[in-house]
């Protein structure tokens, strides 16, 4: 038992130092054979063709941080529909369908709940 | 099929808590969302009366222990109790919070919103019995904790206490959470009444009590016992007080329900190694409380470490008990009785602290000197909170001592007796600080920086005023009537008799 218990994880040490190991022999083979010639045009960050403008640590608006917040609780709604939309077929089957749908209409009555409280609070509009 | 009556308690908190966060929205008097939160509090204690009594009740069936969701959350003796504490102890953290929210410019709503849904943790708590549900109350008991302790906002102190709180809760999740992963991983299940029946060969493995000790050390955090106690006195100083009432009883109890059913109902087949670890543990708690207390010239931070010391007076006997292999219903209803007296006195001492507070602007102990001048009733509650702590007759806690030692001494052994022995000691220790309090606001003078007249003038706020009456109503029946704790708690130690122990 203890060693079948430990042995599942000989198997997470093993795949751990063959991923570092693949990711460090590229870039140690990389730096071995590609010669290595920089220039200002060469050194300069690639985002999409764009000519990069001021420095890496832009300072962005507090305000985007609620709006990722919102964004992120809706998200996990949506992981929570996902799978009670696929199963609610068996439950229904068994005969719990009313009592599973209305539990999911609990949950996003709750989650509209507190988006109406992050509208009444002010909190999306962009003054 | 479902048990509504069951989890009636848990819906209606759970209603309530929606319905503060809607009065919030649609009131501009923001004290009518405590209103609603306390409205909703009376109503969570019907169905928690009519599950108690439920054999004399015409038209009502089924005896507890009712089990739900195929065993992961079961309402028995225990869980009614534990449940009647919580709704009970945020109640009075409400009536405290309400006046000291209007003495200043605070959010409101979200304040009672977040300290009910607290409590909706406690209670959810009180009931589970499998892993993951007790997590999840957990959590919700500690989410909102880290939010209310930062609550004034402008305070340095504040922003440090919820901080500190937050990263140590979250460390003590993460251990809680690493260990039952190791027995999850060892064992193949998360349900107590299973893991209670886990074959000998796999409680023999290493990886079993090592799984154990990370549950433990989750748990000593959330309790603030000794060695993971660093955090109380600064988080109770810095948060706003009526939220350090809030976390040294309801936070507190929290721990203790986990820690309880835990220890209790899944891992009984261990106890001789969670006993000598939670015998140690209270030891250690009562004598570092207690010793560092005495140097303490912040009131507030003074129950910090009496809240430290007490948690390990709770210990003591259900360590004791287990360590030695002794009857553990007894130790049980010991640290039950402990628990509830403990909460109704704890919450009178920082209610009447946030009154004198509210008057004096500071929590320094000095600045109590000759309370007995301007405000005779507050320095006569301070008298009776105190002294109950310290446990002098006939306040309530008398009898919390009288159960913790007799609970031990029946334990018998040298792990019984040891421990009684440091406990006596301790409650002298303790007392040097308690009456230090009382001394002060009785009768030492006035100094000259206070302006005692203007004192005199100053009214407690009516919320302030029933919590307090409350809260000294009790302390003195339950001193005098001791049967009523007594009673509750051998009620509740049925389910130690219900898992066979």
């Amino acid at each position: 038992m203890r060693n079948e218990y430990f042995g599942d994880y000989v198997t997470v040490a093993v795949f751990l130092l063959a991923g570092v190991g693949l990711v460090a022999g590229g870039i140690m083979a990389a730096r071995v054979v590609a010669p290595s010639r920089p220039n200002v045009l060469k050194s300069t960050v690639y985002e999409s063709g764009i000519e990069p403008t001021g420095g890496g640590w832009n300072q962005s608006h507090i305000r985007y941080y609620i709006f990722a917040l919102l964004f992120l609780i809706f998200d996990v709604e949506a992981v929570f529909l996902f799978p009670w939309a696929v199963s609610l077929d068996t439950f229904a089957e068994a005969g719990q369908g009313v009592l599973i749908y209305f539990e999911m209409v609990a949950f996003v009555l709750i989650l509209l709940l507190g988006l109406i409280y992050a509208i009444r609070k002010g909190v999306l509009q962009w003054e | 099929m479902i048990d509504y009556h069951a989890i009636l308690p848990e819906i209606i908190l759970a209603l309530t808590v929606l319905a503060v966060l809607v009065t919030d929205l649609v009131t501009k008097d923001k004290y009518y969302a405590a209103v609603v939160g306390m409205a909703g509090l009376f109503a969570t204690m019907i169905p928690l009366l009519t599950l108690a009594l439920c054999d004399d009740l015409a038209g009502c069936s089924g005896e507890l222990p009712r089990v739900l969701f195929g065993g992961s959350y079961v309402v028995d003796q225990y869980a009614v109790v534990l449940k009647a504490v919580f709704v009970f102890a945020v109640f009075i953290a409400l009536l405290l919070a309400v006046a000291y929210l209007e003495s200043d410019r605070y959010y409101e709503g979200e304040f009672y919103f977040l300290l009910l849904a607290a409590a909706l943790g406690g209670v959810v708590m009180s009931s589970s019995r499998d892993f993951l549900t007790l997590i999840i109350g957990l959590e919700l008991v500690s989410g909102p904790g880290f939010l209310l302790a930062g609550w004034r906002k402008g305070d340095e102190r504040s922003n440090e206490a919820a901080l500190k709180f937050f990263i140590i809760g979250v460390t003590g999740l993460a251990l809680l959470l690493m260990g039952v992963s190791l027995v999850y991983g060892i064992t193949g299940t998360q349900l107590f009444a299973e893991l209670a029946a886990t074959p000998q060969a796999i409680v023999d493995e290493p990886v079993f009590a090592l799984g154990l000790l990370f549950v433990l050390l989750g748990f000593t955090f959330k309790i603030s016992a000794v060695p993971f106690h660093v955090w109380t006195p600064d988080v109770y100083e810095g948060a706003p007080t009526p939220v350090g009432a809030w976390l040294s009883v309801g936070s507190k109890t929290a721990g203790f329900v986990g820690l309880l059913t835990v220890c209790y109902l899944a891992f009984p087949q261990v106890s001789n190694l969670w006993g000598p670890a939670l015998w140690l543990a209270a030891i250690l708690s009562m004598t570092v409380g207690n010793f560092v207390a005495i140097q303490q010239t912040n009131v507030v931070r003074l129950l910090g470490y009496s809240s430290i010391a007490q948690a390990g007076f709770i210990l003591a006997p259900f360590g004791a008990a287990a360590a030695a292999g002794a009857d553990l219903q007894q130790a049980f209803a010991a640290s039950v009785t402990y628990l509830v007296i403990y909460a109704v006195m704890n919450l009178g001492a920082f209610g009447v602290v946030i009154a004198v507070g509210t008057r004096l602007k500071t929590y320094e102990l000095a600045d109590w000197s000759g309370m007995y001048r301007w405000s005779a009733g507050l320095a006569i509650l301070v008298g009776a909170f105190f002294l109950s702590l310290a446990g002098i007759p006939p306040l309530a806690g008398w009898f919390a001592k009288l159960a913790m030692f007799s609970a031990t001494i029946a334990v018998g052994d040298i792990w019984g007796y040891s421990i009684a022995v440091v406990a006596a000691l301790n409650t002298v220790v303790a007392l040097v600080y308690y009456t230090k309090v009382v001394k002060t606001a009785f009768f030492d003078p006035v100094p000259d920086t206070i302006d005692v007249a203007a004192l005199e003038g100053m009214d407690v706020a009516p919320p302030m005023q029933l919590a307090l009456g409350i809260t000294a109503v009790l302390v003195l029946v339950l001193g005098v009537f001791p049967g009523l704790v007594s009673t509750l708690a051998q009620y509740s130690s049925e389910v130690v008799t219900a898992a066979g122990l």
